[in-house]
């Protein structure tokens, strides 16, 4: 009977002196986590833009996130985006704003949160959850980046995700004003080394860059060897402003397949003609709405 | 095995003699599975050298404090703890590593090694030389994925470390996961020829 | 015990899928790339069924994007209408339909997916052999060479290690659902689920001593080798990362332990009759088996891409 006693203490002291080594670990290591989260999607965004470390953004341009949410009320279902409010440069808090299905404004509610608060999906979630009340409830969809200069829209920059040869790819895009193409990062795949996993190549993701909204709209997929030049401009193994003009003559052709990787090339190219006409879709109403509403936001 | 064996005698008997990969066999499943540059090698390489010389040196402070009758719950749940510690170090510090290695790093736990060489070294001996010990098992460890994923790396994608040096890709089979089978047996058959090799040059 | 399970929870699901359809319709299923074919109960106006305006379908997490449909085709029956759409629908998400002023009913909605039981069915096949643990995923191997050199050995080991995955797993998915996951405790999923795995194999060691001693004698050994195998911690963690429900992964856990003895079986039917080859000194042993193995692993990739739901 001892044994069993002292075998259970020494037990539970052990699992306690674990669990505490494990809980301190889990509570540094996540701070840095997600530091380190937001740093890389911070370098991914500006090397969408052409921006890198040599090459830092003007303090003229200004980012700003648009969040989507779906609303749900009993049997009745609309959007919700929440925008920051406010003139360019002023800060100005967030509104949650309800659109129903059909594209037409439902109403509009103040949303009490922090600029910093508003990355983190629990703060986010019960702020919004706050204002519209307890007979709604709200499921998060996706984000939007609009980059401003100087109050003028520059780029939209999206997330998406979508079923490739293995798994889900995760992407993120940059559109300009006009929804054409300024250029594609992808982000997480789990396709094979060699073969799908080449789509993060350049001379893969770069064919998407200047393509514009209506050949984004049919784009399809053609398994054809790539010509020598345009390898060489998408790979920046050229002059800048020649590869400019090579890759202006390609703009409105389709993507040429990734050898052996047809499918994930697919996968890549349906995946982003889905993303980039659902968004602008979506864009097209809220700023109607926007608009309609006279409701002013900072880009 | 002598107990007063010397630091460095222990070290070397984890890289050379008893080496985890090639010798004993065990703990293969990430010698196959991501193997496929020396940077993976390396960051998995470190990752069981840390836990098993912490798991090795928390046994042995505590070897006295542990019921012989719960002894294998015991190692699991240091090995756990650890194998949890430097998962979520390498997942907040070195994100783009980590998602290389997938679940390999949590998978550490299931070695069979580091129970091993708890039961048959750590609860025996006392710290300074289980601390020797684990560090040698786990450098041995990390040679070994380090050799493997130097020869695919190289023959698959004519790079080291990332760095272009072929300019080309002579195999893309190397990198292929299921090469990893390959290159592993063919390095054991080879092992083990250079063994009998010398073995029979001491004969002769 | 396991099998009574396995049949209980499969009439459910096919109640379950008889019971889906609503009072106007009979059945709903996506036909081709681009088309969506409802059944009606009974029939009706061929008129109404044809006209694009009076149906509305989107996807069920995009409600606000209505899929574009370019024409109808409507059964002479009246009973089978089939929508086509103008863009390959992703038949992986679940579709809603809503019709207006159809068959006498003023509104009525109808889901449309694929079978579930379809789904779980092709988790299964995902894990047996698409995403096989050993050739596929290079896990499990220490124990796997061990054992892999009899057809008896292997036949024990992968029957043993079956059993204690789906039962191991299952409590960790009891764990992970109703204790770490509403307290955040996602760091602590190592050392529960390694615990567990421990804790299955003493029951079954001590169940089995007691309840079948023969039985025990010749698997009895093996259960000790399931620790150290890799596959047994990679499919509780593979079962949280997706987090999936409990037919989810029963599924994922019996297909998980039928892939391992596949597994086994195979290798082991390739090793007696390698031991019998000319094999080069330095290379019996360990070293030939792993390429055997290899030559499993590249046979192995063929599966890849298969879908079969």
């Amino acid at each position: 009977m001892k044994m069993i006693l002292t075998i259970i203490f020494r037990l539970t002291v052990s699992c306690l002196i674990a669990g505490t080594i494990m809980g301190m670990t889990f509570i540094v290591t996540n701070k840095a986590k997600k530091a380190n989260e937001f740093a890389r999607e911070e370098k991914v965004v500006y090397s969408l833009m052409g921006y890198s470390h040599d090459n830092p953004i003007p303090d003229s341009m200004g980012m700003h996130e648009v969040f989507r949410y779906v609303v749900t009320e009993g049997d009745q279902q609309s959007i919700g985006y929440l925008v920051p409010m406010g003139a360019h440069g002023e800060g100005g808090g967030f509104s949650f704003i309800r659109i129903s299905l059909d594209g037409t404004f439902i109403d509009q509610a103040e949303v009490v949160l922090s600029e910093d608060k508003v990355r983190e999906i629990g703060d986010r979630d019960a702020a919004i959850q706050a204002a519209v009340g307890d007979s709604r409830q709200i499921r998060f969809t996706d984000q939007t980046i609009v980059v401003t200069d100087h109050g003028k829209r520059l780029a939209y920059l999206l997330h998406g995700k979508f079923p490739g040869f293995k798994t889900n790819i995760a992407v993120m895009l940059a559109l300009d004003p006009a929804y054409s193409m300024v250029g594609l990062e992808v982000m997480e795949h789990e396709e094979d080394p060699g073969l799908g996993a080449e789509i993060e190549q350049d001379y893969f993701k770069n064919q998407f860059k200047y393509k514009p909204f209506d050949k984004i709209k049919s784009l399809e997929v053609v398994k054809a060897p790539m010509p020598g030049e345009y390898v060489d401009a998408l790979e920046g193994r050229i002059d800048e402003a020649d590869a400019l003009k090579i890759m202006e003559q390609y703009k409105d052709q389709d993507i040429y397949a990734l050898t052996g990787a047809t499918i994930s090339s697919d996968a890549v190219s349906s995946g982003v003609k889905g993303i980039t006409k659902k968004f602008a879709y979506r864009l097209d109403i809220l700023d109607n709405v926007l608009e309609g509403q006279q409701i002013e936001v900072p880009f | 095995m002598a107990n007063e064996n010397s630091s460095i005698q222990l070290v070397t008997n984890g890289i050379l003699k008893e080496n985890p990969i090639f010798k004993l066999a065990l703990s293969m499943c990430p010698a196959v599975g991501i193997s496929t540059t020396v940077m993976n090698g390396v960051m998995l390489g470190i990752a069981v050298l840390f836990v098993q010389v912490f798991s090795s040196v928390t046994i042995s402070l505590l070897k006295n404090f542990i019921h012989p009758r719960i002894r294998i719950p015991t190692y699991t749940l240091t090995i756990a703890t650890w194998v949890t510690v430097i998962d979520l170090t390498l997942a907040a510090y070195f994100p783009a590593a980590y998602a290389q290695m997938g679940i390999f790093v949590k998978i550490i736990v299931a070695f069979a090694i580091i129970t091993m060489r708890l039961e048959m070294f750590a609860c025996k001996e006392p710290v300074t030389a289980s601390f020797w010990d684990g560090l040698g098992m786990g450098l041995g460890f990390l040679l070994g994925m380090v050799v493997i994923g130097f020869v695919r790396e190289l023959l698959g994608s004519g790079a080291i470390l990332g760095y272009d040096v072929l300019g080309f890709k002579p195999l893309l089979f190397f990198i292929l996961p299921s090469a990893g089978f390959f290159v592993v047996g063919l390095m054991m058959g080879f092992f083990n020829w250079i063994e009998a090799f010398y073995a029979e040059r001491k004969k002769g | 015990m396991n099998r009574i399970k396995y049949l209980i929870s499969l009439i459910c699901l096919l109640g379950l899928v008889g019971f889906a359809a609503s009072a106007l319709g009979a059945g709903t299923e996506f036909g081709g790339d681009n088309e969506i074919i409802i059944q009606f109960s009974s029939p009706v106006d061929k008129v109404e069924a044809a006209d694009p305006e009076r149906y509305i379908v989107f996807e069920e997490s995009d409600p606000d994007i209505r899929l574009r449909i370019t024409s109808i085709e409507v059964a002479d029956d009246g009973r089978e209408a089939k929508l086509i759409f103008a863009d390959p629908l992703n038949t992986s998400n679940t579709h809603v339909v809503n019709t207006s002023d159809i068959g006498g009913a003023a509104e009525a909605s109808f889901s449309v997916s694929k079978s579930y039981l379809g789904y779980l069915i092709s988790i299964l096949i995902s894990a047996l052999l698409i995403n096989n643990f050993v050739f596929t995923k290079y896990l499990g191997l220490c124990v796997f060479f061990g054992t892999a050199k009899r057809k008896e050995t292997a036949k024990g080991m992968g029957v043993v290690f079956t059993i204690v995955i789906v039962v191991a797993v299952s409590m960790s998915w009891v764990i992970f659902q109703y204790i770490l996951k509403p307290f955040q405790l996602d760091y602590l999923q190592i050392v529960i689920f390694i615990g567990l795995t421990s804790l299955t194999v003493q029951a079954v060691d001590t169940v089995l001593r007691k309840v079948n001693p023969v039985l025990f004698k010749s698997f009895g050994v093996y259960l000790v080798l399931v620790i150290a195998n890799c596959v047994i911690i990679a499919v509780p963690l593979l079962m949280a990362s997706n987090g999936y429900n409990y037919f989810e992964t029963f599924m994922l856990s019996l297909g998980a332990g039928g892939g391992f003895l596949l597994a086994l079986y195979l290798m082991s039917s390739v090793s007696e009759r390698v031991e019998l080859a000319k094999v080069p000194p330095s290379f019996k042993g360990l070293p030939i088996a792993f390429i055997v193995a290899g030559q499993f692993a590249m046979a192995f990739l063929g599966f890849s891409g298969l879908q079969l739901f």
